[in-house]
């Protein structure tokens, strides 16, 4: 697995670059211009010096997801049929990944820049800017935009792969144990009295950890899961 | 030279076995044609012979080596099936372009001249093409790819008589400048028994027939005449197949017996076509007598 090799499996994966980068990017402005069309008939008198804050931003990370759902059930099994190895593939989709995360960050970024000189697209708006997600520094501040990303795309790309191998039962199976598994977490930590600890460690947990740490070690798992996954996998 | 072995490959599924210790070569510079009936195990055996998936098994060898995962391997294999699906967002276009971007003797000036004779809309998004425009970027592929080793799985249903045809003259015509190993796995035994110049059958996972066209076609005739005279002519021999009307006789035999009387008798060359099917449905009654099937075979499948 040469990094010419990782390239060149990326390109392929990239060869409608347009719909694979651009889509996320054509509904995050779609959705941003939604909102202030939104806000501009709604018209909220907010307290001066406080921005409306709307969620929208999530959006291109959920378009990012079902993007590289798309990666593994689609371009997964065209790859193959073309002399494309699971290993390779996997790779590649994860240097896209990487790629894709840091670029977007910074798109989101310059967005939040403009958002503070419209102030906040001249209606005080604020979608990119969000007061938990501020960092004092440039670099943190993409990563910490890039760090959700890294999470999503590659819950996807698992997701996907579970798909393509087990179809809608094994997404089902998934997620019915990974819920399970949630709720027994939930019920251990209230049997033993742990929820103040809980809410500590969250609101403790500074930005860059909580929104690139541990999203980029979670993402590196579902890689790995990702990557086992598709060693049996047949297009 | 052999390029691709098997060596008592089976594949099982559950309880069925798709291929059962099936052991064949596919020789450097030929075209194979890998022969048989709808779940034969035809597609299975390339399936595992491109690394696609893993036999139960056996061994499989693709220039010497493993192709499971094998990069360097499979760069030199390109296997173009009628089930490929292409994504959705793709145009016709970036299906060659992939290709063209993975297969080191890719030639994108055949690819440009066979795009215009099989008329493929490149502009067009795959989920709109028709079932024989699909089928031809698969051709367009297998073709301009000039893999060392090249499979076509049923390439091209949905394409007409004449698109068929201009495959067959391409495949023959660049195969002459650029030799390779290519196999065809078809239904349409007639349109390539000339092509063709080496036969492998495959029946309830099982191997069948694997020998040189040429062989095949001196081995075997059809005999026709009196009964008694036929059954004289054929005795001691495999009958594949017999038709009886009247006090006549019609038999395919095969391993043609020599020096005997054929004075009363029509002696004719068996087609391809013919000599296929009827070992398959000899095997297939063999199997049937000796309640020996797996299971796998179906009654209705057909050869169209």
């Amino acid at each position: 697995m040469t990094l010419t090799q990782l390239v060149k499996v990326a390109r392929i994966q990239l060869v409608n670059a347009r719909m694979v980068l651009g889509m996320p990017l054509l509904v995050l402005v779609c959705v941003l211009a939604a909102n202030i069309v939104i806000f501009m008939a709604i018209q909220t008198p907010s307290p001066p010096g406080e921005s409306a804050i709307t969620g929208a931003l999530i959006s291109i990370y959920i378009v990012t997801l079902v993007t590289h759902v798309q990666t593994m059930t689609q371009m997964f099994p065209f790859a193959l049929g073309i002399s494309v190895t699971r290993r390779d593939f996997v790779g590649a989709a994860g240097l896209v990944i990487v790629g894709q995360a840091l670029v977007y960050g910074v798109i989101i970024w310059v967005m939040a820049l403009l958002e503070g000189a419209t102030g906040g697209w001249g209606l005080d708006l604020a979608m990119f800017d969000l007061p938990f997600l501020q960092e004092s520094n440039v670099v943190t501040q993409v990563l910490v935009y890039a760090g959700p990303f890294l999470l999503l795309s590659f819950a996807g790309l698992w997701a996907g792969i579970v798909f393509h191998r087990w179809g809608q039962l094994g997404v089902w199976v998934l997620g019915l144990a990974l819920g399970a598994l949630l709720v027994g977490l939930m019920a251990l930590v209230g049997s033993q009295g742990w929820w103040q600890q809980v809410f500590d460690f969250f609101a403790e947990t500074p930005t860059l950890l909580m929104f690139a740490g541990y999203p980029t070690l979670i993402a590196a798992i579902l890689a790995a899961a990702t990557y086992a996954t598709s060693r049996r996998a047949v297009p | 030279m052999s390029v691709v072995s098997l060596r008592g490959v089976t594949k099982r599924y559950g309880d069925t076995r798709a291929v059962d210790d099936v052991s064949f070569d596919l020789h450097e510079n030929r075209i194979h044609g890998l022969l048989g009936r709808n779940g034969a195990g035809k597609s299975t055996a390339m399936r595992m012979l491109t690394g696609q998936e893993v036999p139960t098994s056996g061994q499989v060898r693709v220039f010497g080596e493993n192709p499971y995962e094998n990069a360097d391997v499979l760069s030199r294999v390109c296997f173009i099936k009628e089930s490929q699906r292409y994504p959705d967002i793709f145009v016709a276009r970036h299906a060659l372009e992939a290709a063209a971007m993975v297969f080191p003797n890719w030639d994108q000036d055949f690819a440009d001249r066979l795009v215009e004779e099989f008329r493929l809309p490149l502009k067009s998004r795959v989920r709109k093409l028709s079932r024989g425009q699909l089928s031809s970027v698969g051709v367009i592929i297998g073709l301009a790819a000039r893999a060392p080793v090249t499979l076509f799985d049923e390439p091209y249903l949905g394409l007409d008589a004449v698109a068929r045809q201009a495959f067959y003259d391409h495949l023959i015509a660049d195969y002459a400048e650029h030799p390779r190993t290519i196999v065809l796995s078809t239904h349409l035994i007639d349109e390539v028994a000339d092509i063709i110049e080496h036969v492998t059958v495959i029946d309830r996972g099982r191997i069948v027939m694997d020998d040189s066209s040429e062989n095949l076609r001196s081995q075997a005739v059809t005999v026709s005449g009196p009964t008694k005279a036929v059954e004289q002519f054929s005795d001691g021999h495999e009958v594949l197949h017999r038709e009886d009307l009247g006090g006549f006789t019609r038999v395919l035999v095969s391993g043609v017996p020599t020096g005997r009387d054929t004075a009363s008798l029509q002696v004719e060359p068996v087609s391809l076509q013919q000599l296929v099917v009827r070992t398959t449905q000899f095997h297939d009654a063999a199997l049937a007598g000796s309640g020996n099937g797996n299971g796998k075979g179906n009654g209705k499948g057909a050869w169209s």
